[in-house]
């Protein structure tokens, strides 16, 4: 038997055999070494740019979400627009084939409004924001290089580094990717319009092929992703309006093996809608813009139509309002879809917004979304952005003056206080019963806001990278 | 972007005449396959060019570098090496193994956990003193040779109970 310390002293004392470099070895080590030097140069740059437009977003002891939902808690926004009129039936299409957009009648175009901060967390220490590293009107023309800059904080907020983001441009039609979406340290997603995803944590970016549909919305719960795919014809930031069928397609989140679980429902009118797209519990909804709801399991088996029970004394037996058109980042302006505690929901109707005031009607379904009651009506100032519950239920809006708080199901309001951000807020959502992010409507204002009191105050956070 | 002054080309291919054949040498003992080994000899090359100007220790970036594309080969080598195992498991039967002293060692050396392996090949594999390994590592001396012990003590006890 040979002697243990003898083979390894032999292993070890063996001799390194030189190996010569193949001829021309050096030269192109060099001119490798060139390029990744120029892409090093190139990286630093954004990141500087990116500093300045985003650093300011930290988030100290943010714990988002809350542990062992596996949801990230999501923030994207967008400048609050007007409710949209009343929108037509929808109608099921056959097939579920994505295709790409067609060109249908000349679309106006859509003023320029470079999207909010987007803001995604795993856990109490993990998050990411992506940014632009070009000022507005820049990072989204096509011939624009890759400006979409992501950084990632592993300490809850108090530091931020740049990882690597899609080699995307800012959102302009039917390209460019405008929020990002991670479900864990590895799995993410960037979306609004194309779609890209990761799986090594954002060191490699693959897009995914959409067939020309646009992503619009897009969750991850438990061990899968859902996407709103879009047909869609509007241009510039306005990537998700005048859409005009809408499907839901899902992927297991380690995979990018996506398959649609809900074929394409039109959007009658020329203006098109929003879908909302909402993962609460085992389950995920899609509200269609014409106020139909659609409901699966989050195993990725389709989506089926919410039979409707038979009203009640005062219950609605359908969702009481159609979800409007799109807001810049895709969601509805017309009906704000939130989760309650499971299987309950919450839907904000809205009317016309005039004179900075607009009708916000509450209804709540206890028996996931097979009917519907009204239980509240919020105030009526400022136009309404995003509507989200905390664990326990009570309901926190966003909206263009600030956020506003109801612990009784929307029956009474309690404006939370705090100093708010010219242009209110694109969205508000509580992590845990006391703790939430909010993050402001306007594209200028590069910080997030906090509370730690159930929304009660709100602050934005300290400047720092 | 910062250009590659000539200066530094004439120090950089100087550094690369005198410090590839050993690197590539060093890299096949781990790794048994010619293409492999100049593979990731130069991709540490490249990556050290890369940062030419800001190194003050190019020698030892070149180790770590290559120590952790070593390290990168053997996880894909051994996936991929699972993934035959189990086709020919199910197709042949039991895998036919070649066994060699390297190879033995080699895997046992794979073993390690990274904070073992990392000062072992540094130090007794690519001849750096402990401090030299413990600046390139950021450890304190102490802790080197104490990981050094522990691998050591580790590996003769995994190749006495091979050999039981």
């Amino acid at each position: 038997m040979p002697e243990p310390r003898g083979e390894l002293d032999t292993w070890l004392n063996g001799r390194v055999e030189p190996l010569l470099p193949p001829p021309g070895t050096f030269e192109r080590v060099s001119r490798r070494a060139r390029r990744l030097r120029a892409r090093r140069a190139l990286v630093a740059a954004a990141g500087a740019l990116a500093v300045a437009a985003i650093a300011a977003v930290a988030v100290p002891q943010l714990v988002i979400p809350a542990p062992g939902t596996g949801r990230p808690a999501s923030a994207t926004g967008g400048l609050p627009s007007a409710a949209a009129g009343p929108q037509h039936p929808a109608t099921a299409v056959a097939g579920s084939t994505p295709a790409p957009a067609t060109a249908g009648p000349p679309v106006p175009a859509v003023t320029p409004a470079p999207p909010a901060l987007s803001v995604t967390f795993v856990g109490a220490a993990t998050g990411w924001v992506m940014g632009q590293s070009l000022p507005a009107g820049q990072c989204d023309q096509p011939a624009a290089p890759a400006c979409i800059v992501l950084r990632r904080t592993d300490s809850g907020g108090a530091t931020w580094r740049t990882v690597r983001a899609p080699p995307a441009h800012g959102p302009n039609g039917p390209t460019g990717v405008s929020q990002v979406r991670f479900l864990t340290r590895s799995d993410g997603w960037a979306f609004g319009p194309q779609l890209w995803a990761t799986h090594n944590a954002g060191r490699t970016w693959t897009q995914i092929a959409t067939g020309g549909l646009r992503v619009t919305a897009l969750e991850a719960r438990g061990r899968r992703v859902f996407a709103v795919w879009a047909r869609c014809a509007g241009t510039g930031a306005g990537f998700a309006s005048h859409c005009t069928s809408f499907t839901v397609y899902s992927s297991p989140a380690g995979s990018d093996a996506w398959a649609p679980v809900l074929s394409p429902v039109a959007a009658a009118g020329p203006a098109g809608g929003a879908a909302s797209l909402l993962l609460t519990g085992t389950t995920a909804y899609l509200l269609t813009p014409a106020g139909s709801l659609f409901a699966g399991p989050l195993t990725g088996a389709s989506l089926q139509p919410i039979q409707q029970a038979t009203g009640a004394a005062g219950k609605l037996p359908a969702p009481p309002c159609p979800s409007g058109s799109p807001q810049p980042d895709g969601q509805p302006s017309g009906a704000l879809l939130a989760g309650g505690p499971p299987p309950g929901l919450d839907l904000l109707c809205t009317g016309q917004s005039a004179g900075g005031r607009q009708r916000k009607i509450i209804y709540a379904s206890s028996d996931g979304g097979q009917t519907w009651q009204r239980t509240g009506q919020a105030p009526a100032a400022g136009t309404a952005s995003f509507l989200s519950a905390s664990p326990s239920g009570a309901l926190v809006l966003a909206t263009s003056l600030g956020i506003e708080v109801s612990t009784d199901g929307g029956a009474t309001w309690l404006a939370a206080g705090g100093t708010m951000p010219p242009g209110g807020f694109a969205y508000a959502g509580m992590t845990t019963d006391a703790q939430g992010v909010a993050v402001p409507a306007a594209p200028t204002q590069h910080s997030v806001w906090l509370t730690y009191d159930g929304g009660r105050t709100w602050q934005p956070s300290s400047a720092g990278g | 972007m910062e250009k590659f002054r000539t200066t530094d080309r004439a120090a950089a291919e100087e550094l690369f005449n005198a410090c590839y054949p050993r690197l590539a040498g060093w890299v096949r003992r781990l790794v048994d396959d010619d293409d492999t080994a100049h593979e990731i000899a130069a991709e540490a090359f490249t990556r050290l060019l890369a940062r030419w100007s800001s190194l003050d220790n190019p020698q030892s970036y070149l180790y770590m570098i290559a120590t952790n594309l070593v390290r990168d080969h053997w996880r894909r080598a051994g996936r991929e090496r699972r993934a035959l195992r189990a086709v020919s498991a199910a197709t042949h039967g039991d895998p036919v193994f070649h066994p060699s002293q390297d190879v033995d060692v080699r895997a046992l050396i794979q073993s390690l956990p990274d904070r073992l392996r990392q000062p072992f090949l540094l130090h007794y594999y690519a001849g750096f003193g402990v401090r030299e390994v413990a600046a390139m590592l950021g450890r304190p001396e102490g802790t080197v040779k104490a990981d050094l012990h522990q691998a050591r003590s580790r590996l003769r006890a995994a190749l006495g109970d091979s050999d039981a």
